[in-house]
């Protein structure tokens, strides 16, 4: 596990992504359909909640793929200021 | 045996004990046996070294999970900090628990216990319920200020509540139906191909059962990255809530 390179790493990051924007809509769309279904409101709550949660989606999805970024360029950094 | 060709048939569990209790029913399946032989592998391969006494000069076995903690401590230091470390035992735990209960499901015949999104929700659920435990305990009322992202502008707080809102909640979904899938897809695939191979004739069936070992080779690394991936993420989430952003 110390060794795993980098198609393990790119495998687990993109599954790790997927779900969370799969996740992210659906409990958006969820959260609307129940606020519809106790103001009896419907479709605004969930259209207003796929909205939200795909919002919230692509937020998750864009500061996990910044910080390995940061992560990246810090790893390279450390490697190129340790060669002499 | 036109149920058993079914590609899910394998995850059907029938109760081989049956005990209700009031209205519970605990009736002991092949899904509750892999999860004893789990817990009971991760405790025999640590009591075997433990019992032993550590050796300077580690063998093979010692040295494996000492590898293995070592590099979840690293895991807990870089995610959640120095603080980290009380949470060391559980995340630890957790990664050789998990790891055991995808590696024995893939012994033929066995099942695995992290093909049932009940499983996997459960510990979902409870790591998602200890951070907010951790973070209410840790900062109380200020912690709610996790839902307000650093540099916002007032203007856009009643938009980014929500967003942060659906985003909490969207962590234990993703955590628990992506170690289930991932589970569940590789099994299926390994059963499909199997049923394949066996239905074909024989001058083209050697073709899927041959897959059937590489994929199998493939579930062997998807097992440890899964497990891997859970716990990662476990880490983080507990860091997040140290930390507050």
């Amino acid at each position: 596990m110390g060794q795993d390179n980098g198609f393990h790493q790119g495998m687990g990051f993109a599954a790790r992504l997927g779900t969370e924007m799969v996740a992210a809509t659906l409990i958006g769309a969820g959260m609307g359909y129940a606020l519809d279904w106790l103001f009896g409101t419907r479709p605004w709550f969930l259209a207003l909640g796929v909205i939200f949660g795909g919002a919230a989606g692509c937020l998750g999805v864009y500061r996990t793929a910044m910080q390995t970024i940061n992560e990246n360029n810090e790893n390279d950094n450390n490697e190129t200021d340790s060669n002499p | 045996m036109a149920e058993k060709e079914s590609p899910l048939h394998h995850f059907e569990l029938h109760p081989i004990v049956d005990i209700h209790l009031g209205g519970l029913d605990l009736s002991i399946n092949k899904a509750v046996i892999a999860m004893w032989i789990g817990m009971a592998v991760v405790y025999g391969l640590f009591m075997l070294v433990g019992k032993k006494g550590t050796s300077m000069i580690p063998g093979k076995l010692q040295s494996m999970l000492e590898m293995s903690l070592e590099f979840i401590k690293g895991m807990v230091k870089e995610f959640i900090g120095d603080e980290g470390m009380k949470y060391f035992n559980f995340v630890g735990t957790l990664f050789f628990f998990i790891l055991c209960c995808n590696l024995i499901g893939l012994i033929p015949g066995s099942y695995t216990i992290t093909s049932q999104l009940v499983v996997t929700g459960t510990f979902a659920v409870i790591i998602f319920v200890m951070t907010l435990i951790i973070g209410i305990s840790k900062h109380g009322g200020h912690f709610f200020s996790i839902l307000v992202p650093p540099g916002v502008p007032k203007i856009m707080i009643p938009v980014m509540v929500p967003i942060e809102i659906i985003s909490m909640l969207a962590r234990p979904i993703s955590l628990s139906v992506r170690l289930f899938a991932n589970m569940t897809a590789g099994h299926t695939v390994l059963a499909v191909l199997f049923g394949l191979g066996l239905s074909a004739p024989m001058w083209i069936g050697w073709l899927p059962l041959g897959f059937t070992v590489i994929i199998n080779g493939l579930e062997i690394a998807i097992a440890v990255i899964q497990a891997y991936i859970f716990t990662t993420l476990t880490c983080v989430y507990i860091g997040d809530v140290i930390k507050l952003h």
